[in-house]
Parts: C-alpha cells; structure tokens; sequence
C-alpha cells in the first residue's frame, strides 16, 4: 500500500530540490519533514511499535485471566488493569497515526489489527474454546454434510440452507481434518480480519475523504458487540453482503434511470439534491465494459451464495439495495428485483419443507410492530442485576452510535458533505421490523446491518471535513469517543460470558455422553445451552427441559419433565455449569434451582449417575420397556 | 506493481495447483492450510488480477486495494460455498472433486488474463 495524500499537501518529493535552491537565495527556511508535509519515520515507528506493545500487554494480560472467576457481569469483572492499559495503548495509537500529517495504510491496518485482537481475541485466548453453543452445533451440520453428503431437512432449518455448511463440509472433507474446534476458536478474529477490506472500500464512497474512512472502520470495530462473528452462516453471508455493496458504489454508483425521463425522477433527483448535493470525491472505480460485465455477474453470484447460506440476509440486502437505487447511488436497477426472486424463490422451491412447516409462525408475524421491536427489546431487559446492567449497557451503546450517526447525518447536511447515501443505508433494514422477530433476534441483527453505514456518518462531527491530520481538540474527542465504546463493547460483547464460554471439562463430559449412549438413545439437556452435536448430529434424539430463556416467576424444575421424555425408552439427561450460568443469567429458573434439581433427582427411582466431574453430570434414566 | 501482480500470479497458481493432489492425499496440516487458502482466496484473487481494476502504475490502482482484496475473499467464498452447494443438491457429494473445480477455476482465470491484452485497463477517478 502506498501512503494516501492529503489534498493540500506537495504530492512529488521532486520538490525539495527546488525547496533547497530556494533557502539558499532568499534565506527561506532549509526543508524540514515539517514543510515538506512529510512524517518522520520514527513517528511511524513508534505508533507501530506502541500497537506492538498494546498486542503484546493485551494478550498477555488476558492470559492472566481465570476463566472460573467470571460471574454475572461477564468478562469485564476478571479483566486486569493490564487489558484497559493495552486497549487504551491501542486507541491512542491509532488515533496519533490517524492525526499524521500523511496517512500511512500499513501503520493503521496493523493498529486495527491488533484493536481486533484486543477485542475479540478473549475465545482462543482465555478460553481456548469457540464461544455460543451454536457453534458446536453449525460443526455438526457441517460434520453431517461432510459424512453423509446429504441434507435433511426434517432435522431442523439449518438443512433448508445448506451453503455455509455444504461449505464447511467440503473443507473439512477435502482436508480430512474432523475436528474443527480450531477454526471455530479463532473464528471472531479471522472474521473480523475479513471485514477489514470489504469495511473499509463501502467507507471510501460513503465518506468525505480516507481519514474519515479509516476512522469509520475503527469505530465499526470498537462498537460491534453483538458477536455474530463466530463460525456462522451470518458471518459468511456479512463478508459478502459488504463486499457486494462496496462494490455496487464504487463500480455501479449513479442513476439507475434518466433524472428527466419522469415527474417521479424529476421529483426524486431535485430532493436527492436538494438533501446532499455532494458528489463522492473518491474511491470510484470504471473498469472497461466486459469487465464491468463480468462484476455484474460476481454481484449476482454474491446474492446468490448468501441466499444459500442465510435466510435473513438476503432480505436485508433488499432494502439496502432499494435505498441505494432511490438516492442516485446505483444504477443497476434490475439487481434489487434480483434480490427480492433470489430470496423469495428459495424459500418457495429450495426450502419448502421449512416453509410448510412455519408457514403460520411466518404469517402471523408480520405487521406485529410492537413485538418484533419493543416486545423483544423488552424480554431481554431481565435476569440477575449484573445481568440486567449488561443489557442497559447494550442499549445505551447503540443509542450513542445511533445518536452520533444522526448528529453526522446533519453535519454532513450542513457541510455539503456525503452523507445520504449512507443514512438511507443504515435506516434501510429498519423496514424489516414489521416482517419478522427473527426468534427475538432481529433487533440484534439490524444493529449489524446498518453499522457499516452508521459509522459513516458518527465520524462525521467528530473529524473535520478537510483530509489534512487532525487538531488536538479533535484527536482528544475521537480517543475519548473510542474508549467510551471500546469499554462499552468489553461491557456487552462478553457480558454473556458465563453462559456462552465453555471449558473443557464440558467437553469431556459431553464426549462422555457419546461413548456411552447408544445411537438413537433420547438426549436430554437441563437447559438448551450445551456445547454438544458438534458430532453425531443426526445419531441421537436431542431434547430440552428448558429453553435459556427468561421466564417471569419461573417454576422449579421438576424430575417429573426428565421422567415424561424418558417414559417409553429412557435417556440420558445431561446437566452443565454452562446451563447452570444460563438459567440464573437469563432468569430461566430460580437461583440455585439447578443445583437442586440435580441434587433431589439423583436419588429418584429409575436415576443413575453415569459420569460427573468439573463441568457438570450425566444421568441415566430408565423408562417403562427398561423395566421402570 | 507489475512485478508484485506476477508474483501473486504464480503464488495463487501454486495454490492452486498444490490443492488438486493435497484434497486426496497428505500431511493434515499442509492440506489445511492450502486448501483453506484456496477456498478463502484463490479463485477470488485470478478473478481480481484478470479484472484489473486500475492501471497498474496509478495512485488508484492502491486506492483500490481494499475493494480488489474484498472482492477476492468474497468471490473465493461465494464460489466455494456454491460449488458445495451444487454437490450436494445434485447428489454428487465429493469434497476433493469440488476443490478440483475450484482450482481448474483458480488456473482458468489465470490463464485468460495471461493472454489478456496489456491494454485492456481500466479508467479510474
């Protein structure tokens, strides 16, 4: 990479001669770094060297951490003041390269390298283990697809939409490597490493200049808490979904139709104006026709791999898609139309079984406003206080990006700056509130959609509009607002961390569960937060007593539940730390209930401990053809 | 930058080339670490190389550094996720045989903008 110039400074160091002439006839001043609008190279390295050192302290201080100790408030109550050293090392760092006279892309990818590492590092590093029980299963599926080449979609939905997995299978296979617990660990970081290009090429067309570019990914990374970069088919289908909107604006930006063809686009151009008559100053690309082609092509496929791999995706891109087209800033008009068939006719054709099987639940859904916002929003505001407190936390750092990208919203409004493009981008999948909960999901999930957008527009009153280095106003403002949000996120992207973490003693007694249980035998969890099926997904009957759910006035569990599935054939009923954590967390039970449960069931008739150690125990019970 | 081009010309080619006995037989890691490779850039990075999204020698040609780079990774991705996909739906399961393809895809881009003509580049603003 080269450096990127700011407008206003000497672009050819051709000049010092002619500088040098000059301080010997009239007495001007030698050239300095200063006048030459170079930089040092020892301020390059010694920001690099400072991202060294935040790398090196913050890994170092996490591997201090013991895992055992984490409680309620997640991983900010175990964190030693080392980390926020390192994390503050890392900001500062890349805030003093941000405020340099030139821009040097290498020194800030590396300071945003190691900002991802600080951030999203704690699964390999303190935990060693993937984080979400949801990643044990996506191994499964894909460990199923490996072995099977097969799809079966009565299993559950996962099935329906099988790219992501087919994907993962076809590595696996083809490498011969079963266990992919290693990628899964590393996922959060490699992911976010993935983000880094297609981030930063949507924030060179939706910005004013690269500074602000480079700031919006920053911040992007610094407020990404909702942890949806783990080894998923929403990671996968995010990757693209930049990508093919970074390329849309830099290759295919413009109007899709004549502005005086129609009163409606004699109407629409004049308002876009009217809003941001700016004109995006860089980041365009024109490749020659057949190429160009060729990218329409790619778009296409990209529509078409995430509509494989995701079911709420390729809906989001819709909107988004929409909004681009509407204010000027693509001129595909076809591709939007493409965007709604693609997604629409999978579920029609590809995904029919999950289609008759959730028709009404799909149905009857739309139009629930309240539920799908305010009611979701509302059920997660509960669980111990530490729990609660995570949550507030969560919902105040999305105001504050929310507030910040409508405060750049009018800045950019004021200073004739971009900004429309990127407003409308972000309101865009907001339209989706009324269609689906998403399993209680979907304000989570819209938060990461319009993210990249609204990052676009929060750097806007805090940087100012020229490309030269920033003031030290400014540069304080912009550390100041980073690690208001860097805290924020070690606040709510781990404040799960008791129940989305596990350990391997866990694991030993869920491979302790395998090697025991015949094939076909009834699996029962206490509550549906286990890190199993990572492996014989498909060999075993999987149950749950309880949902990680909140409950209000939740009811003991009873053995009689356990009983009631292990009736005709028996079944193994397996009971976590993991679960335990989730239930008092979430509020699923009353506190220590399950410590109870497991204590009072164990001396049931028909109960036998198979296996008990760190991580939790195993039970047999038997059922009426068993003799019971 | 030409030079640079060429070289990760015969690197991907190397990849890709590597793959095809790897996704049968050898050592777990080496295959790892080259498929992976593969499946994460290769037929992405042809693509990107074929395309040429500025002249080589212009300020815009690194401008486009970070679309090139995210194009590569999702156009690998895209296509390995649709090439497992199409496996599995035509009941033609065979994850060496769709790492082939990927690389026979890898090796055809790179052949084409081999026989590209030097002129064909791009405007860029």
């Amino acid at each position: 990479m080269t450096h990127e110039t700011a407008t206003s400074l000497p672009v050819h160091t051709g000049h010092r001669h002619d500088a040098h002439a000059h301080a010997h006839v009239g007495g001007v001043k030698p050239p300095t770094h200063r006048n030459l609008g170079l930089t040092p190279s020892w301020h390059i390295g010694a920001l690099a060297a400072a991202a060294a050192a935040a790398l090196a302290l913050g890994v170092w201080s996490m591997t201090q951490v013991d895992p055992l100790l984490i409680g309620g408030a997640g991983l900010i109550g175990v964190l030693p003041p080392a980390y926020f050293v390192a994390l503050g090392l890392s900001l500062a760092a890349f805030v003093g390269s941000l405020s340099l006279r030139r821009l040097v892309p290498v020194l800030l990818t590396w300071q945003l390298l190691v900002t991802v590492v600080i951030l999203a590092g704690a699964d390999p590093i303190i935990h060693g283990l993937p984080r979400l029980e949801a990643s044990f299963r996506h191994l499964g599926i894909a460990d199923t697809i490996a072995q099977s080449g097969q799809l079966d979609p009565t299993l559950d939905a996962y099935f329906d939409w099988p790219g992501f997995f087919s994907m993962l299978g076809m590595f696996s296979g083809a490498t011969g490597v079963k266990d992919l617990f290693g990628i899964a660990t590393w996922a959060p970081m490699g992911i976010n490493f993935l983000l880094l290009a297609p981030l930063l090429a949507l924030a060179r067309r939706l910005t004013a200049n690269p500074r602000q570019a480079w700031a919006a990914v920053w911040i992007f990374y610094l407020a990404s808490w909702i942890g949806q970069d783990y080894l998923s088919p929403q990671a996968h289908s995010f990757v693209l979904l930049l990508t093919l909107v970074a390329c849309l604006l830099s290759v295919f930006g413009g109007w899709a139709w004549p502005t005086e063809r129609t009163r409606f686009s004699r109407w629409l151009t004049r308002n876009v104006r009217k809003l941001d008559s700016s004109v995006p100053g860089y980041g365009a690309v024109e490749p020659i026709p057949t190429d160009t082609a060729v990218l329409v092509v790619v778009c296409g496929l990209f529509l078409l791999a995430m509509t494989a791999s995701h079911q709420l995706s390729p809906f989001a891109v819709i909107p988004i898609l929409a909004a681009l087209l509407l204010t000027g800033h693509l001129r595909l008009r076809f591709l939007p139309v493409l965007a709604v068939v693609l997604p629409v006719g999978w579920l029609l054709f590809a995904a029919s079984t999950f289609l008759a099987g959730h028709f009404g639940q799909l149905i009857g859904s739309i139009g629930d406003i309240g539920a799908n916002s305010v009611g979701a929003l509302s059920t997660r505001v509960s669980g111990s206080d530490a729990h609660v407190l995570v949550v507030y936390t969560r919902i105040a750092e999305v105001a504050l990006v929310w507030i910040l990208a409508v405060a750049g919203a009018i800045v950019g409004y004021r200073r004739k700056v971009p900004w429309l493009a990127a407003a409308a981008a972000a309101l865009a999948p907001l339209v989706l509130i009324p269609l689906q909960p998403y399993g209680g999901e979907l304000l989570l999930r819209l938060y990461l959609f319009s993210l990249p957008f609204a990052v676009c527009l929060a750097v806007l009153p805090l940087m100012s509009e020229s490309n030269s280095g920033l003031n030290v106003r400014r540069a304080l403002g912009l550390l100041l607002m980073g690690a208001v949000l860097a805290t924020a996120t070690v606040v709510s992207r781990y404040g799960n961390d008791g129940m989305e973490s596990f350990n391997n003693d866990e694991i030993a007694l869920v491979n302790r569960l395998y090697s025991t249980a015949p094939t076909g035998a009834v699996l029962i969890e206490a509550v549906r937060n286990t890190p199993w099926r990572y492996q014989h997904y498909a060999d075993y009957d999987y149950r749950a007593l309880l949902a990680a759910e909140p409950i209000p006035n939740a009811a003991p569990l009873s053995c009689d539940a356990a009983n009631q599935i292990a009736h005709k054939a028996g079944a193994y009923l397996i009971v976590t730390e993991s679960q335990r954590e989730a239930a008092e967390l979430r509020g699923s039970t009353p506190v220590g209930d399950l410590q109870r449960f497991t204590a009072t069931c164990a001396t049931s008739p028909g109960w036998t401990k198979i296996y008990e150690n760190a991580g939790g125990v195993i039970f047999h019970i038997k059922g009426v053809s068993n003799g019971n | 930058m030409a030079t640079e081009r060429s070289y990760v010309s015969y690197a991907t080619a190397t990849v890709a080339l590597a793959a095809i006995p790897l996704s049968f037989v050898g050592p777990e890691g080496l295959r790892l670490a080259v498929i992976g490779l593969l499946m994460l850039a290769g037929p992405g990075t042809a693509l990107v190389l074929l395309l040429r999204f500025a002249p080589p020698r212009s300020a815009h040609a690194a401008g486009a550094l970070p679309l090139s780079i995210a194009i590569a990774i999702a156009f690998s991705l895209t296509m390995s996720t649709l090439v497992a996909t199409a496996m599995i739906y035509a009941r033609l399961w065979s994850p060496p045989a769709g790492v082939c393809i990927l690389s026979i895809m890898t090796l055809a881009f790179l052949g084409v903008e081999l026989k590209r003509p030097q002129r064909a580049l791009v405007r860029a603003k």
